[in-house]
């Protein structure tokens, strides 16, 4: 810790220096022992967080868990996950990592890009694969009327489609699931709220779309989803997802995961009504 | 990680800006003990630790709204300051000091073990009197002398104006004189 004892200066009665009593506390300050990790383990299980999402303690095999000697096992994991979900406020997000061979020397998030209410992080470390699948944060089946009276924004559906299999709405009406057979899923989310999806993205990088109208990127890889809570800016894993296409119109954010191609995905995104 | 030549916090922090993660891991190292110093201080307990790693994250989501050039040190420590007090309303208590007298041997005293236990009792009082503190004045203590933080950044860190601070840290020196001073030579 590196400070100035000059600022206390001005603190000086009629001592003509620092008081007795100044200096004793600047020499029990000195004494007294904190506990802390090393400095180290703290940087890699923040950065951690910030690339993976995941709390240290959370179980993530392929993420090494920081070491944190001083704090019993198991405590710090539960009051992660009361924060967790006490707080969501958070628009979902969708995060690319893509799979592809990541170079060794692209470990540190080259760019951050943010579209359609998702956060891009291009380039880094590959994101080890969320383990158990997780709903959005209070994401429960609604009818499509049930839907629309509860979402933010309108609530449109692809015309290139029939009828959706099931519908959710998640956290507060923030976000609107539509699911077909086969893993095709649109999520519509409120976009003008402040979070993020995140996506560490290694290349291929997200392509540009442009047809019908529609300006889109579209993700051509699996890559781990996720959202992003607004309390703290914390990155909650969900699941691994398929290629993805986002875009936005209107204030409202898009992701239509699980159409396969883009050009399928483009044509189902530009019947929306 | 690793670094070759040192990096100062602006060009950390602009590194960290452009997403370069490394360059923020050097920033969490620099001020981990530091953070952890003043969460312990400011009352997370035994939490410090889980406080410290949500204050990073929060600084790097929050970084763009950092003012580059001014300094680092009192922005993070505000947000570790204002973790710990969203830790301690939400448990309802605040734990006040979490710290302990480390065995140092009193410099002033080397050679004399009486004089040292006198000393290390004195000490052991001082703290006890920084403790009982009301909780204003305690945290301008801790922040001008255990953090060793400037009038202006112990503002900064606590959200209060100057002028609090000065007075705070005023009354709280009074008290601690009455409390403490007696013997003071």
């Amino acid at each position: 810790m590196v400070s100035s004892r000059e600022p206390h200066d001005d603190d000086r009665g009629g001592l003509g220096g620092l008081g007795d009593l100044e200096a004793e506390l600047f020499a029990l300050g000195d004494s007294l022992d904190v506990p802390a990790p090393p400095p180290a383990d703290v940087a890699a299980a923040v950065r951690a967080r910030l690339t993976t999402g995941i709390a240290p303690t959370t179980p993530a095999p392929t993420t090494p868990a920081p070491t944190t000697p001083a704090t019993p096992a198991g405590r710090p994991l539960k009051r992660r996950r009361g924060r967790r979900w006490a707080v969501v406020a958070a628009v979902v997000l969708a995060v690319a990592a893509l799979t592809a061979a990541t170079p060794q020397g692209r470990a540190a998030v080259a760019q951050i890009l943010r579209y359609a209410g998702i956060e891009l992080r291009l380039g880094g470390a590959p994101v080890p694969v969320e383990p158990t699948p997780t709903s959005l944060p209070g994401e429960r089946a609604v009818t499509l009327d049930q839907a629309r009276a509860t979402a933010r924004f309108p609530v449109r559906t692809p015309g290139a489609l029939g009828a959706p299999d099931a519908v959710t709405v998640s956290d507060g009406g923030r976000v609107v699931s539509m699911l077909w057979p086969g893993g095709l899923r649109l999520d519509q989310f409120d976009g003008t709220i402040s979070p993020y999806l995140w996506k560490q993205l290694g290349p291929p990088f997200p392509e540009e779309v442009h047809a019908a109208g529609l300006d889109a990127l579209w993700i051509g890889g699996a890559h781990p989803l996720g959202y992003i809570k607004r309390e703290d800016g914390t990155s909650v894993p969900l699941r691994q997802a398929a290629p993805t296409l986002i875009w936005e119109t209107g204030g409202v954010g898009h992701r239509l995961e699980g159409a396969g191609d883009k050009d399928r995905a483009a044509r189902i995104a530009a019947s929306l009504r | 990680m690793k670094s070759d030549t040192p990096m100062d916090d602006d060009e950390a922090i602009a590194r960290s800006l452009d997403g370069d993660l490394t360059a923020y891991e050097a920033l969490v190292a620099r001020y981990s003990v530091l953070a952890h110093r003043t969460a312990a201080m400011l009352g997370a307990a035994d939490e410090a630790e889980d406080v410290v790693q949500e204050a990073f994250v929060k600084a790097y989501r929050h970084l763009s709204s950092f003012r580059q050039g001014s300094p680092f040190r009192p922005w993070l420590l505000r947000i570790v300051a204002n973790e710990t007090h969203n830790l301690t309303r939400s448990r309802g208590r605040r734990t006040g000091l979490a710290v302990r007298l480390g065995a140092v041997t009193d410099p002033v005293a080397p050679d004399d073990p009486e004089g040292a236990a006198v000393a290390k009792d004195r000490r052991a009082r001082l703290l006890e009197a920084v403790r009982a503190l009301p909780d204003g004045e305690r945290d301008a203590v801790v922040c001008r002398y255990f953090l060793q933080l400037s009038e202006a950044e112990t503002a900064e860190v606590l959200g209060r104006p100057v002028g609090t601070v000065k007075s705070s840290t005023h009354r709280g020196l009074a008290r601690l004189r009455e409390e403490v001073g007696g013997e003071l030579a």
